[in-house]
């Protein structure tokens, strides 16, 4: 190339640096929308959740409307969270490993095994509201009432395919020759995967399940059918207790400031968790990579 | 070079130890990876408590051979083998109970694979596979596998550490223990130094010399020092055939078929 | 047996004292497996069951309304008329609005981070759109709700319609939506939902190109920009194709963060800023406090709608992206 063409903001390499120019500043800007996105919506929650936070939050029970701002707490929406979490995480976790364990050990040269792993695939991706309607239709018909049981059931089936796909990726890391060094001492398929394949997992199974748990403390719609709510605080898991995301659906949807202050700080609290158990899994994952 | 496998030049020239010495007897061998056959009517003969080299170069065969031995290919659907495996008289071919198997012919892998346990529980896991010990039982057992491999000095003070914290040639070492503490008549190894430092392959080769007067050993090289070091007998294949099975003293000095002596001196690897 | 344990092995053959040990680990073997094999089988169960409680629940609707469910807009509980195409087309319309606004902002930010970003702060950027993938979906609602919206409402609708004037087609453009919910900012709030998990993949694949495919790239000089829309994203095509599928499967099937912001309308909407519904809101509102058998066998019926497009876009993102990454 002449100098005389190279020169110039309209030669060829001009408009071509140009181009690139407004490229590189698009892309950053996109970036810097996505951060500002976020933010703005950190800020929001941390000021009207944190600002709401007073000591009663966990002493008192979720209040009627027309309260006074200030007044009432959160405790029977967070026990009842904590409770469908942590039976949902059970059934999700027992399940869910146990699939995946299916799939990554047995599954190899059998036709069954990629038709389920589509089928779980479809129901990681199925709208969580489906999953409700199946919830009310499985269980809450039967009971004839919503209950924490059935809240932890449809959860359960929105989280266990997770835990599934999670297992599986992380039982095929591990190298074969680990599985053949078991198995040629003498021991069988089931105790070369319990004793040593799940042992040397250790820290992807985990992972899974905390990404499970973010996946299921942030979720909402299925409780809409399963759990939809209790005003009063209750340890009863045949019957409908309160949770954290239902209050929130209530309360914000409603006029009552006071109400409307208790549903952002719920929102703090389940981001808190969420956030904490994405950080805390991928912390895991980055970890174990290093070894 | 000649490497048409149907040539007159590489039929099999065997000078097999008497059959009452053998504790395994591969006969007529043909091993299948779904439609690809790989090995082709293959004999081995291995002589009790001898160490028994397989060599050849890459793809000739010796590793499925080896994991003929112990039915490990049985892991993998697709993979068949036919013919004749012999031990001690019974064909293991027939055999339904592979886990009792396992225990009288152990394997020892190419990369070293201690389990995510301790170094004790290492050794202990294969054993409580078979039998019931009691505490004093196992440390001892522990003890004696770990002073055969060459590796309870090193570790003597550390056996509740994690295996995997190990170096390679020692967790090598651990793995050679871990299989001899099940007591098996033949330790099976698959290029077992090939993924170490030479200061670790010269003690895991003297390990194996000393294990011989209690085990007999075949051992998958790619080294052909190693072979003529320690081997007693050597057993040389090509392209999934059997060329040639002599004494070591003399497969190194004078080969007989071309195809090993060229391979011997290095004309191909 | 001390003394067996140290013997040396060949002149006696390992007694296996327990051979009882030994068929039961062989017992213990097929139970796992039997274990293993149930939970698959009861994914299975699961998605079956789905499928059809939702064909059984929402087929009153479908017979009794036949073809005509899916084109009528008429919504009336107290008639018992129902008519899906408000919310299915409210679904359509957010779900392509938000991937428009998102893709654009996803392929920025994967190329900027794969490209451009100067490594020191590469680790929070990646980090800042985890988080806000992270985010809970009804906490995305709420800010639609109360930030967004009365924003958008106060900033943008109101002085165009008070500067619009009356029958004017900007007037009409603007909808009738009162607060800011409508069918546009549900479409943005989707947007930034679905815009992190489109960026992550699309990074991934990014990073999936090879070494000396860029790199013979730059050697002919040319700028980043060339490199990434010549080379780099044709390389990932299909894949990237998959990925924005899946992403718009995620849209599709949004409900808390929509719910908030649309504005529950049934009536086939006009302008984008009108308020509107989508199947998922649809469902979520009125479940609750439907009274006749018909009015949930709608809703029912809605479902298996939605289920039907969510589930064709994910066949269809598979079979581009092929079996791995889903």
């Amino acid at each position: 190339m002449s100098a005389a063409a190279s020169a110039g903001l309209f030669s060829r390499y001009g408009r071509r640096k140009l181009v690139n120019y407004v490229f590189v500043t698009l892309a950053s800007m996109a970036t810097a929308v996505a951060i500002a996105a976020l933010v703005m919506i950190l800020a929001s929650l941390i000021m009207k959740g944190f600002g709401g936070i007073n000591a009663e939050i966990f002493r008192a029970d979720t209040p009627g409307g027309g309260g006074d701002l200030g007044t009432g707490g959160l405790r029977n929406a967070i026990v009842g969270s904590v409770m469908l979490c942590a039976m949902g995480m059970v059934i999700a976790v027992v399940i869910g490993i146990l699939a995946g364990t299916w799939l990554a050990e047995y599954g190899d040269g059998n036709r069954l095994a990629g038709f389920v792993r589509f089928l779980n695939d479809v129901l990681l991706s199925a709208p969580s509201i489906l999953i409700g309607l199946f919830g009310y239709e499985l269980v809450v018909l039967p009971m004839h009432g919503g209950s924490a049981l059935a809240g932890a059931i449809a959860l359960a089936i929105l989280t266990t395919p997770v835990v599934t796909r999670t297992t599986e990726d992380i039982l095929r890391l591990q190298s074969n020759q680990l599985r053949e060094a078991g198995m040629a001492l003498g021991a069988g398929k089931g105790l070369v995967i319990r004793a040593i394949i799940w042992r040397a997992s250790r820290t992807g199974l985990v992972t899974g399940g905390l990404l499970g748990f973010a996946r299921m403390s942030g979720e909402s719609a299925p409780l809409v059918f399963t759990n939809a709510g209790n005003q009063f605080f209750s340890w009863n898991v045949l019957g409908a207790t309160a949770s954290l995301p239902m209050t929130i659906f209530y309360f914000a949807l409603s006029a009552d400031e006071n109400w409307q202050r208790l549903a952002w700080v719920a929102a703090l609290l389940i981001s808190v968790a969420v956030l904490s158990a994405n950080i805390i899994g991928r912390a895991l994952a980055r970890g174990s990579q290093h070894k | 070079m000649n490497f048409n496998a149907s040539s007159a030049d590489t039929a099999t020239v065997m000078v097999a130890p008497p059959e009452a010495e053998r504790v395994l007897d591969v006969k007529n061998l043909d091993f299948f990876y779904g439609k690809h056959q790989s090995l082709f009517g293959v004999d081995l003969p291995v002589a009790r408590k001898q160490i028994t080299a397989l060599i050849g170069p890459s793809g000739c065969g010796k590793s499925t051979l080896l994991r003929t031995l112990n039915r490990v290919y049985d892991l993998y659907p697709g993979q068949k083998a036919q013919g004749e495996i012999l031990f001690n008289g019974e064909n293991i071919l027939a055999e339904k109970d592979l886990a009792r198997l396992r225990a009288r012919i152990g394997m020892v892998f190419q990369r070293p694979t201690p389990f995510p346990m301790s170094i004790y529980d290492n050794i202990a896991f294969g054993v409580r596979l078979h039998r019931k010990v009691t505490k004093a039982e196992m440390d001892e057992i522990v003890e004696v596998s770990l002073t055969r491999a060459a590796l309870w000095d090193e570790v003597k003070d550390k056996l509740d550490k994690s295996g995997l914290g190990l170096s390679g040639g020692q967790q090598q070492r651990l793995c050679v223990a871990r299989g001899i503490a099940v007591e098996p008549e033949v330790l099976l190894l698959d290029e077992p130094a090939s993924a170490l430092d030479p200061l670790s392959t010269a003690k895991l080769e003297t390990a194996l010399l000393e294990l011989k007067d209690s085990f007999t050993i075949v051992i998958v090289t790619h080294n052909l020092q190693q072979a003529a070091r320690i081997s007693d007998h050597t057993a040389f294949m090509l392209l999934g055939k059997m060329i040639e099975f002599r004494p070591s003293s003399e497969a190194f000095v004078k080969p007989e078929t071309e195809a090993m002596r060229d391979y011997v001196t290095g004309r191909y690897g | 047996m001390a003394e067996a344990a140290i013997a040396p092995a060949g002149e006696t053959a390992p007694q296996v004292k327990d051979l009882r040990g030994i068929s039961r680990a062989g017992r213990n073997d097929a139970i796992f497996h039997a274990l293993c094999l149930s939970a698959a089988m009861l994914l299975m169960a699961t998605l079956a069951g789905l499928l059809i409680s939702l064909i059984i629940g929402g087929w009153p609707a479908l017979s009794h309304f036949g073809l005509k469910f899916f084109f009528s807009s008429a919504w009336d509980p107290v008639a018992d008329d129902y008519g899906a195409a408000g919310p299915i087309v409210g679904t359509l319309i957010t779900a392509f609005l938000s991937m428009l606004f998102a893709l654009p902002l996803a392929i920025g930010i994967a190329v900027f981070l794969v490209e451009f970003c100067p490594k020191s702060i590469e680790r929070w950027v990646a980090m800042a759109v985890e988080l806000l993938a992270g985010i809970p979906s009804i906490v995305y609602g709420m800010w639609g709700l109360f930030v967004l919206g009365p924003w958008f409402n106060d900033h943008v609708i109101l002085p165009l319609r008070l500067a619009a004037e009356p029958g004017s087609f900007l007037e009409k453009f603007l909808g009738n939506a009162s607060s800011g919910s409508n069918i546009f900012t549900a479409s943005v709030i989707l947007a930034i939902m679905v815009l992190p998990f489109i960026a992550t993949v699309f990074r991934e694949l990014l990073l999936s190109v090879p070494t000396y495919v860029r790199e013979a790239a730059y050697g002919m000089g040319c700028t980043p920009f060339e490199v990434v829309s010549n080379i780099m994203l044709p390389y990932i095509r299909k894949s990237a194709i998959g990925a924005v599928m899946l992403g718009l499967g995620r849209a599709l099937g949004e409900t808390m963060a929509v719910t908030f912001i649309i504005g529950n309308s049934h009536a086939f909407p006009t302008s984008i800023f009108d308020s509107g519904s989508t199947i998922a809101s649809t469902i979520a509102n009125e479940f609750a406090e439907a009274t006749t058998d018909m009015h949930v066998s709608a809703l029912v019926a809605l479902g298996l709608v939605l289920f039907a497009i969510t589930f064709t876009t994910l066949a269809v993102a598979r079979l581009l992206l092929g079996k791995e990454k889903a």
